[in-house]
């Protein structure tokens, strides 16, 4: 399926509707985005104002899903699309509550970051949070790429990417154990670490699943839960 | 064609069939003009005018006429084919990104910066919204906004820690140039311009706390040689003058490098207003202060810079208006927002200075207002602080009768509360 295929309607509003909608996803996914930059870069730079503001943000990208969903159902109730127009709405009424999920997490992190800048910080500065984040936030942003582009090939990209980002949760997690032990008065500051980088790590879980729902609404085929080896063998034309 | 004809008539009239043979003639004639048309036809479909015999009289001259003009479409179409690629390898050549937007922000061509900087790709994304694919708030923004003198900073969508400057602007019938440029460098020398002011005032600082501190015991001690007294107060007064530089200094640098100041507080500026009024350390022989109070409205910002922006402003008012005079604290407010007005009675600005005023260490007079405390910084603060908080500062004033500093809030930062709230 090409972008033209879904201009491709009799009804030249319906085309204009379904065009609009996708881009309010997507400035939607951007604004998603941008909360994510500039929450990892007040963890990372200890930016507590910064990170209060991502926080009280949270509510223009909850406005946003509320209106797409609104106009989503708008567009079932009038013009009962079917077949590809149908995919389309079905997976964006699924990727916006993703989206919504990575702005809350996002938002948290805003907080703990503000919380963290309250405390000492570690010589490397969070350098192993800035390193999740950036693959992370890369994740979002190829998932929304392929979303605009409808491009399944890199849409499995970022489903294989996910391991790597679990990975390093994993590493991050042992990191912050051994820190607590070795000095008990740490653990407030290091669970708050910790928080930090399991919402990272809930957000590379949710660009996932976007990319999920592009390859859905491209080739329509569910490939939830059934193993990127299996996903990738049918070849993704 | 006629001698044809007439040959044709005349065999007829030899036979004495004269109109029959004129027909006769008229027929071939006319088949063999079919026949030219539709060898013609057939040539122009298949381009190939090898088997088109030209004949002579009318055919002749179209076939020439067609030759010339086909030639002359042919080399036309070289010539503008090369222009078009001499134009694209220029455009490529440009180290600035630029995106050929049509009515519905949709990209038309791309140039190869932009493939560069924003991640464009030229044939896939020929057709799909700009907005799909750079999908920053503050660009979206300013390209559906219709202001094509701003321009916004967005982080590049390609290599982390970059910038991109994009503007936007409009050409022909509807259609737009989105212009993208690297200005990482930029934002990373005056990054490095504001640590180094902030730097160095802070280092400034603590030298300076030491020589204070010993000039303010020695002038406090009493047993000082008469002769040493007046170098030693000045001294110590110059200190103090320095170490507040210092601060200004250090917090300009600061306000500069913040961005939009956060609405956590809510300010009641009639409060602020009154609290300033009775703190401010003026001398006895200071013009009268008053404070209008049209409004309860309140401002969402930060206090501690709401504050400073009225001290400041009250503290120029002061030094530039005599005791005869009268300044005045008005804060009003309406729908399409708010203002705190500063209105003083002195002996005003000349016009000529006003554009220059919030300027580092502008001095209308610089002889005079040094000996009076004035440092420079004071409208400088006041403008990044209202910046910071989205308003802006507008200055009227007339020499001889005064100045008036209002500085503008834009609704979505006022507050109209009822009195109670803040109590």
């Amino acid at each position: 399926m090409e972008a033209s295929d879904l201009t491709g309607h009799i009804s030249k509003r319906f085309n204009k509707d379904i065009e609009d909608l996708r881009s309010m996803v997507l400035a939607m996914g951007g604004l998603v985005e941008s909360q994510l930059l500039r929450a990892i870069t007040a963890i990372v730079t200890g930016d507590s104002e910064l990170g209060l503001k991502v926080a009280n943000d949270d509510y223009k990208v909850n406005d946003l899903e509320v209106s797409i969903d609104e106009e989503c159902g708008r567009i079932l109730a009038m013009r009962a699309p079917a077949a590809s127009d149908l995919r389309l709405i079905v997976a964006i009424i699924k990727t916006i509550t993703d989206l919504e999920r990575i702005g809350d997490e996002a938002e948290k992190i805003g907080f703990l970051a503000s919380r963290l800048a309250a405390m000492d910080r570690p010589p490397d500065s969070y350098r192993e949070l800035k390193t999740l984040g950036t693959h992370v936030s890369h994740m979002v942003r190829d998932a929304m790429n392929a979303f605009a582009r409808l491009d399944v090939d890199e849409a499995f990209e970022v489903v294989r990417e996910d391991e790597g980002v679990d990975e390093e949760y994993e590493t991050i997690q042992r990191q912050c154990i051994t820190f607590m032990m070795e000095d008990p008065r740490s653990i407030k500051r290091v669970m708050n670490v910790t928080w930090a980088a399991r919402s990272l790590e809930r957000i590379g879980d949710h660009a996932k699943n976007i990319c999920e729902y592009v390859i859905y609404m491209v080739q329509g085929r569910d490939v939830r839960h059934t193993g990127i080896s299996d996903a990738s063998e049918i070849p993704s034309d | 064609m006629l001698l044809f004809l007439a040959a044709g008539a005349l065999i007829g009239w030899f036979y004495g069939q004269l109109l029959w043979g004129l027909l006769a003639a008229a027929l071939l004639a006319l088949a063999w003009q079919v026949r030219q048309l539709l060898s013609f036809d057939r040539a122009l479909r298949t381009d190939n005018f090898d088997d088109f015999r030209i004949g002579e009289g009318i055919w002749e001259q179209i076939y020439s006429k067609f030759r010339f003009e086909r030639d002359r479409g042919l080399r036309q179409k070289a010539v503008n084919r090369q222009l078009l690629r001499e134009i694209r390898n220029s455009t490529d050549a440009m180290p600035d990104g630029a995106v050929v937007l049509d009515a519905n922000n949709e990209i038309v061509a791309c140039n190869r910066a932009a493939k560069g900087l924003a991640g464009l790709k030229r044939k896939k994304d020929r057709g799909q919204r700009i907005d799909n694919i750079l999908r920053d708030p503050k660009l979206i923004g300013l390209i559906n906004s219709n202001d094509h003198q701003q321009s916004v900073e967005i982080p590049s969508p390609i290599t982390d820690g970059d910038w991109l400057n994009c503007r936007v602007v409009p050409y022909g019938a509807e259609q737009k140039l989105l212009l993208l440029r690297d200005v990482t460098e930029r934002i990373r020398l005056s990054k490095m311009r504001r640590d180094f002011v902030a730097n160095a005032s802070h280092e400034l600082r603590s030298p300076l706390t030491v020589i204070s501190g010993y000039l303010d015991a020695l002038s406090d001690a009493g047993d000082l040689p008469a002769d040493w007294v007046k170098p030693v107060t000045q001294m110590r007064n110059q200190s103090l003058r320095m170490k507040h530089i210092l601060t200004e200094m250090l917090e300009l640098s600061q306000l500069e490098g913040a961005g939009s100041a956060s609405r956590n507080e809510n300010i009641d500026v009639v409060q602020l207003l009154n609290d300033v009024r009775i703190d401010f350390d003026r001398p006895a022989d200071a013009a009268e202060i008053k404070v209008n109070a049209e409004s309860s409205a309140t401002i969402l910002g930060r206090k501690a810079e709401i504050e400073s922006v009225v001290v400041n402003l009250l503290s120029n008012a002061l030094r530039y208006t005599p005791q005869s005079g009268e300044i005045n604290l008005t804060w009003r407010s309406s729908s399409d927002g708010a203002e705190l007005i500063v209105k003083d009675t002195g002996e005003g600005i000349d016009p000529e200075h006003i554009p220059r005023l919030t300027e580092r260490f502008f001095r209308v007079d610089r002889g005079r207002s040094r000996g009076e405390g004035g440092i420079g910084l004071g409208l400088a603060i006041v403008k990044h602080v209202l910046v910071r908080h989205d308003a802006e500062l507008e200055i009227k004033s007339e020499p001889g009768s005064g100045s008036e500093f209002r500085c503008v809030f834009p609704p979505d930062r006022v507050k109209v509360a009822t009195p109670t709230a803040l109590s």
